[in-house]
């Protein structure tokens, strides 16, 4: 029965277009001034840093930055790959439950608190993520001290999270409300009448989630996700602040190079590397879309 | 829709174009690295009296974050308007830390100034000269000393250790008690490693002075092996401000940190007043932090003058000695004469001044200073 | 609705419930609370031993421009989110509607900003800024959050005009509406929600920038996140905390208003 939705929720897909293939000029056009600021205020500037991880101390041509990048870094590249996506997968998990609770909750006022909890990580900004998780998560933070004061560890078992797992738990706190946020309100706007019918039909909730409103919002989820996925990729107080140990993610081994050794080529190498990385989620993004575009 | 009145908005940020900040009066800025207490002690203590001594003038200053980091970004913007070939340049004085300076002068981004100010003469440290094998030489002046240490918990730690080796035998004792940064997480990480070095490959001389040979690598990694069985025994911290926070929280008993940061966290309310300082033999490194003048600053004659006053032996008494119990950035003799003997001792509570002399060095000549912490990371 | 009797059960999972969720994303802020009001808090007390005011009284020291640099802040969150959405609505519906031949890539070009890490990028920002006589004015600040933002601008604009059902359009067409009439009176309404939640995420996302505003802004324009930066990367927790504090202010304002105001358009827009 979803196949008979009127539109996919959200999905950057090249739909067919209103004009035909006419308004190809006007499509650019329209596209002109947005990519205007980019090339002249980002891309430029960054073609002009790019170039430094192609040249070697002579001025000739070289992949000997790369070749040191990889030699030194390439653990924490998985390693970074490794946390981002992994946090990327939470990310959904959460978003998915909460916005499908806001979108079916049976319970008003449940709703509407969830609907004002969820959202506070929102307006923090990363730095101050991960600043307050460094003091929470610590092995005397207030994490610990709750669950001992409650009881449920022992005093002994209290264990410091500031590792790899609190960087994962900073990303998914203060990045599931921006994701929850784009979901629930894809949710919002789908057809009020195809939920009642499934629930008539007695579908269970989690299961009208999954198997109604999931395809349907699938779109807005993966855009939500791929935004996260980069923005995380990027960030370099979070793991700075929370991981002191190796391996560690790649923008502080980015700082580290620029601030410690000055070393703007293996910086840039690192730069480049992890741009594939993003260059790869979003393609990996983009195949999909256009995928289920001929489908449909 | 309101959004046409968005493309209103849009055309008024054009007219927003002209610079801010366009006064009647002359608008001297200040930028410094390191933590924000520097930006406050320049906002709060040397802005005021500068501006009363000179009226028409208005001292800004502005912070960019603790750090080597913080020096990077200001060469950064340097370079960047030397590249684009700006005429007056936005910076007219500011406070950096040895690895920036270096490269600073060595991109003549810098004004050659210390002769011409009267401050200049009272300085005696070889820092003023050099920093890590740069030649600065009337390029800088030291704003104050700082330097690496111990700092310990009294409680816990009964004797602290007075060796490298002694600090060895102890964690292994004491497993995860001593923490320290690592080498990408700041200078007081990058110190401790130094120092290990000097302290375990028997060169610590050379490594200060040169010369740089390549082949002292060999010896450099044999020590830096030593030093990855010794990690096996301590916890590693998150940074500078994060060996601080683990001794805030009571998680690790010993650990290396910057004393002027030390001095400011208790400030603060956020380390206990019983916390204690060591300097252990043969020593850690310690650096000043230096005022400089850009090459092509737009108030250049205003800067020099600014600096001679942060510099003279009255403010570094009061401002740095006594606010901050910071170690003097010239000659200490010209600055203790200004302070009554219980203020000046007040600086050499836990280390004396024989430990300072003795065992503050300075950070390892910077191809050396390169093989360690590269070969800290394989 | 089930029956009254059987409910009581469920209400009290769902408070436990509840209560975990309000643990998870406050107890990570009870410390920024804590730490804004510390005079003094160190090992074994597990709060703060001293509180007070000396801390605000800093921030807000006559000499800190705090309130002036947060008033900056401000000003060019706003003008950051009219630039990025006064270019990005037509970019997104091109790129969710039109043909174009390197969709794909052009796509990716938005996200660049967003993907590589910025640090090494900065010094010729600042370069390419000072070159053209856009460093230490406000609208360079602006452009750069721009760029940053522009991503969530174009992704999410474009996600938004894409669920927009054509046949909605096309019945609007038929009945004799120009392409503008019908873009204007019924694309864009039903694309507001998505074009809000993108306003909300470019404001929050310029006025929590602190690097970019370094390079391009400072000593000119200073903005309150720079403040935070310094004194959280230095662990000034106190000083750190309250700028945060003050941060939040103007973000919730902001999403409050834009939502009062989404909430009454879209019901005017749609007629529903």
């Amino acid at each position: 029965m979803a196949r008979r939705l009127p539109s996919p929720g959200g999905e950057i897909t090249v739909a067919p277009t209103v004009n035909g293939s006419t308004g190809s000029w006007r499509a650019y056009a329209l596209v002109a001034p947005a990519l205007a600021v980019i090339a002249a205020f980002f891309v430029l500037p960054l073609i002009l840093s790019a170039v430094l991880a192609f040249r070697s101390k002579g001025g000739d041509f070289t992949f000997e930055h790369f070749a040191k990048a990889w030699d030194l870094y390439q653990t924490d590249l998985m390693f970074t790959v490794g946390i981002v996506a992994l946090s990327t997968f939470l990310i959904g998990v959460v978003a998915v439950a909460i916005a499908g609770y806001l979108t079916l909750g049976e319970n008003p006022r449940a709703v509407a608190i969830l609907r004002w909890l969820y959202r506070w990580p929102l307006f923090i900004p990363f730095i101050v993520t991960g600043q307050i998780m460094r003091t929470f998560l610590a092995k005397n933070g207030m994490l610990n001290h709750a669950l001992i004061g409650s009881g449920l560890i022992e005093p002994l078992a209290a264990q410091s999270l500031l590792d790899w797992r609190g960087i994962v738990v900073a990303f998914v706190w203060k990045q599931a409300p921006f994701v929850t946020l784009l979901l629930a309100g894809a949710m919002a706007s789908l057809e009020p009448q195809q939920i009642e019918a499934a629930r008539n039909l007695g579908a269970r909730r989690w299961r009208v989630l999954l198997d109604v409103i999931l395809p349907q919002v699938r779109g807005t989820l993966l855009v939500g996700l791929v935004l996260s996925f980069v923005t995380m990729l990027s960030v370099l107080s979070v793991p700075m602040m929370i991981n002191p140990n190796s391996p560690t993610m790649i923008t502080v081994d980015v700082a580290y190079r620029i601030s410690t050794l000055s070393d703007y080529a293996v910086a840039n190498a690192l730069c480049l590397m992890s741009l594939a990385v993003a260059a790869a989620g979003a393609w990996f993004y983009l195949q999909h879309a256009k995928r289920q575009t001929l489908q449909s | 829709m309101q959004f046409r009145n968005l493309f209103a908005i849009g055309t008024l940020a054009a007219a927003l174009a002209v610079p801010a900040g366009v006064a009647a009066q002359t608008t001297l800025n200040v930028v410094t690295a390191g933590d924000q207490n520097m930006v406050d002690y320049v906002n709060n203590y040397l802005a005021p009296r500068f501006e009363k001594m000179n009226p028409g003038v208005k001292v800004r200053a502005v912070g960019t974050g603790p750090g080597d980091a913080g020096s990077q970004k200001i060469y950064e913007k340097l370079s960047a308007q030397q590249k684009a070939n700006v005429a007056a340049w936005d910076t007219d004085v500011a406070v950096v830390h040895q690895r920036g300076a270096g490269t600073m002068v060595k991109e003549s981004l810098l004004l050659p100034y210390r002769n011409d100010v009267a401050a200049g003469k009272l300085v005696s440290r070889d820092t003023a000269k050099n920093a890590l094998g740069a030649n600065v030489d009337g390029y800088v002046l030291p704003m104050f000393h700082s330097q690496i240490a111990f700092a310990y918990n009294p409680d816990l730690v009964k004797a602290p250790p007075k060796s490298f080796a002694e600090l060895a035998e102890w964690v292994k004792k004491n497993p995860k008690q001593f923490g320290y940064n690592g080498v990408k997480g700041g200078m007081s990480g990058v110190g401790f490693v130094t120092a290990w070095v000097s302290a375990n490959s028997g060169m610590a001389d050379k490594l200060e002075k040169g010369p740089y040979s390549v082949a002292d690598r060999a010896a450099i990694d044999k020590s830096l092996a030593g030093l990855k069985d010794f990690n096996q025994h301590v916890v590693m911290t998150p940074g500078n401000a994060g060996t601080l926070d683990m001794l805030n929280r009571g998680e690790i008993a010993m650990g290396p940190v910057w004393v002027d940061m030390f001095y400011t966290w208790q400030a603060d309310g956020k380390m206990s007043p019983k916390i204690k300082l060591a300097l252990p033999a043969p020593g850690l490194p310690g650096q000043p932090m230096y005022y400089v003048i850009p090459a092509k600053a737009a108030n250049a004659a205003l800067a020099k003058k600014f600096v001679d006053f942060a510099a003279s032996p009255e403010v570094q008494a009061e401002g740095i000695v006594k606010q901050f119990n910071w170690y003097p950035g010239i000659d200490p003799q010209f600055v203790q004469a200004k302070l009554t003997s219980a203020e000046w001792n007040k600086l050499f509570v836990d280390i004396t001044p024989a430990d300072l002399a003795k065992n503050g060095r300075p950070f390892p000549l910077s191809d050396y200073f390169t093989d360690i912490v590269e070969g800290y990371e394989r | 609705m089930s029956a009254l009797r059987s409910r009581w059960p469920q209400t009290l999972g769902m408070a436990i419930v509840l209560g975990l969720v309000a643990f998870v994303i406050f107890g990570p802020l009870a410390n920024l609370f804590l730490w804004a009001f510390a005079e003094k808090w160190y090992f074994p007390n597990r709060i703060p031993q001293e509180f007070g005011f000396s801390f605000w009284g800093r921030v807000f020291s006559p000499r800190g421009n705090a309130l002036a640099s947060l008033g900056t802040s401000i000003w060019i969150a706003l003008l950051t989110v009219a630039l990025s959405l006064a270019v990005a609505i037509p970019a997104g519906y091109a790129l969710a509607r039109l043909k174009l031949r390197w969709r794909g890539l052009i796509l990716l070009a938005f996200l660049l900003p967003q993907a590589v890490p910025n640090l090494p990028v900065y010094v010729n920002i600042a370069r390419v800024f000072y070159e053209i006589g856009l460093n230490g004015t406000i609208l360079g600040v602006v452009l750069v959050h721009a760029s940053h933002g522009l991503v969530l601008a174009v992704w999410i604009a474009s996600a938004a005009f894409a669920s927009v059902d054509p046949s909605l359009e096309e019945a609007a067409r038929n009945m004799g509406a120009s392409p503008w009439t019908c873009f204007r009176t019924v694309t864009l309404p039903l694309a507001a929600p998505g074009l809000i939640a993108s306003a909300i995420f470019v404001f929050l996302e310029s006025l929590d920038e602190f690097t970019g505003t370094y390079f391009v802004g400072v000593p000119d324009v200073t903005t309150l996140p720079l403040l935070m930066f310094n004194a959280s990367m230095g662990g000034n927790y106190q000083i750190a905390s309250i700028t945060a504090l003050l941060l939040l202010v103007p973000s919730i304002a902001f999403m409050l208003v834009v939502e009062r105001f989404l909430k009454a358009d879209v019901l005017a827009g749609v007629g529903r």
